[in-house]
């Protein structure tokens, strides 16, 4: 983490996505344009098929831009072959999936671990264990995730997205599967991860509570970038979702 | 059943083409092998003399120990293929479903891919039966005997295979919908670790009644004046040792699995495969059952054959045949165990797909996608190929010792690394193959 830095944790240039050819082709992105500063928390909303999934993907390499950079601490990932991008998503970029994704066959804290092992070193099991007690989770390190509350697994798949003390974190509705109140811890310990650790997030989301959380809400529709909110509040976020036509006009 | 039921099995099955081959595939190639002998078996009932009860042990107590693999193979693929679908039940039965339609959709869906298989399987016995009876005429049966096998055996072995499959779903069924509906939701519930009460009584019982018959053989048999009342003795042991080891199969997993946990503080891929073996024993075991047979009954049988050929004085009519009819009988157990590597193999990995994409989605190469299976694979060939030979000593020891060659046999002592090598490419090479689309598969399909 260098505050100093210029450089944007996360930047995209000219992305664009387009599913198929000819005359079904679908366009997910159109030369989009978006850049993360160090230490902030960004939310990005609008519609279903506004393209902010297929944003979150391109941006995290885990799917590839029709044309366009996208600059993770300055260096292009849509260039890398698909083993160095994964190794440089594995390293420098933590995700946290809607759907959690842990394994269920390993316990938390292995579950913590498995960027770490997954780069080929050991996991640092102090580390492990200091993120799952940030996490609130100290005491059911060794739990498989099956035992595990809703809640409790995204708060596993957080700590591990913040194992190898990532570039960026990116979020694809964190909060999608879990209630109001276990939403709002997670929500708080993306917050505080910024806070705390100067972590930047990047957070895909449709909840106006949960957008509130972050320093600047951007809107896309149709995969175009039509509107930016700094120091977002829950009835602006949700007035202005309910007006996006206005700002595409 | 309800129309809607069979409605919803038939969009399953469409939906889980993979899932469904390995089922019918083991209950078409299990209805051939015990088919033919089968056949076997009808024949000796219209014949007479020597010539019926020579066919009447070929075909019942060879066939016998055929159909005890068989079947035993298929009771672990369909269970394997059932169990695998937890989820889909619970998702049912929180959709309102109550557990007794759950599952009838699973036995419709059972019963019509077992019978399926079990009835093409019924028809191509009807070819290899006179086949595997040409073999023997003129040999161990006189050449005057007719082939009498015909539609009445191939269908009863085929209604054998269809029970076995449809009890075993049965099973398996019952155990996914015990319980209330959201809590078999949760992915993979941990496993007990413990087998039911009723496999370890039927595992320690097979194994049990090998080692008495490896006794019974040195201490009895031995003396006899016949040669291959030896033979008789201890021949089937290794086999019903290498059943009942793998009906215990979690439980050695867990066991073989232990060594590698500690070996994989140093690869990522061997940790995970040794974490998921330990803790998915139960789902592996399927994989692991026919390994062990295919090794105990393999290297069980060929060592029998070997020594027999060494010390049974030459000239002996029989001598030629039975070690003919030996090999024939080994090398169809050995290529029906191997077909159910792939298969078990193949089903299990089909299903876990969304697993290893899981990996590459954490950031795992495709190389250590792979690299893990593998390592489940080479865990899975080292248990089953350890196990297996301890179940084949039941065979070649006793009978080792029957024929005055001592405890380790005088010859042929090649023959075990051979095999366990074919065993252990066997199992890589089919992890190899079925992984390959699994961990290629395009990553970005999730975060669309």
């Amino acid at each position: 983490m260098r505050p100093t830095d210029p450089t944007p944790a996360l930047e995209v240039r000219g992305l664009s996505r387009t599913y198929g050819a000819g005359p079904t082709a679908v366009t997910a992105l159109a030369d989009l344009d978006l850049a993360f500063a160090r230490g902030t928390f960004t939310a990005v909303m609008g519609p279903s098929g506004s393209g902010k999934s297929t944003f979150l993907a391109c941006a995290a390499g885990l799917d590839r831009p029709t044309t366009g950079a996208v600059l993770l601490e300055g260096h292009d990932l849509v260039t890398d072959d698909e083993g160095a991008r994964t190794r440089r998503r594995r390293d420098r970029i933590g995700f946290v999936f809607q759907s959690f994704h842990l394994l269920p066959y390993l316990t938390a804290a292995q579950n913590v671990g498995l960027p770490v092992r997954l780069a080929g070193a050991r996991p640092d099991r102090a580390r492990v264990d200091r993120l799952l007690t940030e996490v609130g989770l100290g005491d059911r390190a060794q739990h498989l995730p099956g035992d595990l509350s809703g809640g409790q697994q995204q708060r596993v798949a957080l700590a591990r997205a913040l194992v190898t003390d990532p570039a960026v974190l990116l979020a694809d509705e964190p909060t999608g599967a879990l209630d109001s109140r276990t939403a709002q811890q997670i929500l708080t310990l993306l917050r505080r991860s910024v806070d705390g650790l100067g972590q930047t997030v990047v957070m895909v989301t449709h909840d106006p509570v949960a957008a509130s959380y972050a320093d600047e809400v951007v809107f896309l529709v149709d995969g175009r970038l039509v509107g930016r909110m700094p120091q977002p509040t829950v009835d602006a976020v949700a007035s202005q979702l309910a007006h996006l036509d206005q700002l595409v006009a | 059943m309800s129309t809607t039921t069979a409605g919803l099995a038939a969009r399953s099955l469409r939906h889980r083409p993979r899932a469904a081959i390995a089922t019918f595939l083991a209950a078409a190639l299990g209805t051939v092998l015990t088919g033919s002998f089968a056949t076997l078996l009808q024949t000796s009932f219209t014949t007479s003399g020597d010539d019926a009860e020579t066919l009447f042990v070929l075909g019942a107590v060879v066939g016998g120990w055929g159909a005890a693999i068989v079947l035993f193979s298929i009771a672990s693929t369909v269970g394997l293929t059932t169990a695998q679908r937890m989820e889909e039940m619970a998702l049912l039965r929180t959709l309102g479903a109550t557990p007794a339609q759950v599952r009838r959709l699973v036995l419709a869906e059972a019963t019509a891919i077992a019978l399926v298989g079990a009835v093409l399987g019924a028809a191509v016995a009807l070819l290899t039966g006179p086949l595997l009876f040409d073999l023997l005429s003129g040999e161990l049966v006189g050449a005057e005997v007719d082939y009498a096998g015909g539609i009445a055996a191939t269908t009863a072995a085929g209604l054998g295979v269809l029970i076995v499959a449809v009890l075993a779903a049965a099973i398996a069924a019952r155990r996914a919908t015990s319980g209330p509906a959201l809590l078999t939701l949760r992915e993979s519930r941990a496993e007990t670790g413990r087998l039911p009460w009723w496999r370890v009584v039927i595992g320690v019982a097979l194994v049990g009644y090998g080692v008495a018959m490896g006794i019974v053989t040195v201490t009895v048999t031995a003396d006899d004046p016949d040669p291959y009342a030896a033979m008789s003795t201890s021949g089937s042991s290794s086999i019903l040792v290498g059943v009942g080891l793998a009906v215990l199969a979690p439980t050695l997993l867990r066991w073989g699995a232990a060594p590698a946990l500690l070996l994989g503080r140093r690869s990522s891929s061997l940790h995970l495969a040794s974490y998921n073996t330990v803790r998915r024993a139960r789902t592996l075991s399927a994989v692991l059952a026919p390994v062990i047979v295919l090794t105990s009954a393999a290297v069980g049988t060929l060592m029998l054959v070997a020594i027999d050929a060494r010390t049974l004085p030459a000239g002996t009519p029989e001598a030629g045949t039975i070690t003919l009819l030996n090999n024939v009988v080994v090398g169809m157990l050995a290529l029906f165990a191997a077909i159910m590597v792939v298969n078990a193999f193949v089903a299990s990995l089909a299903h876990r797909r969304g697993e290893l994409q899981r990996l590459r989605l954490l950031g795992a190469t495709p190389e250590q996608v792979r690299g893990t299976v593998l390592a489940e694979a080479a865990i899975v060939a080292v248990v089953g190929i350890v196990a297996g030979t301890l179940g084949s000593l039941a065979t070649v020891v006793p009978f080792a010792v029957a024929r005055d060659e001592g405890v380790v046999p005088d010859g042929s002592l090649w023959l075990p690394p051979v095999v366990l090598l074919a065993v252990v490419g066997l199992t890589v090479l089919a992890a190899r193959t079925a992984v390959g689309p699994a961990a290629r598969s395009v990553v970005a399909g999730e975060a669309r």
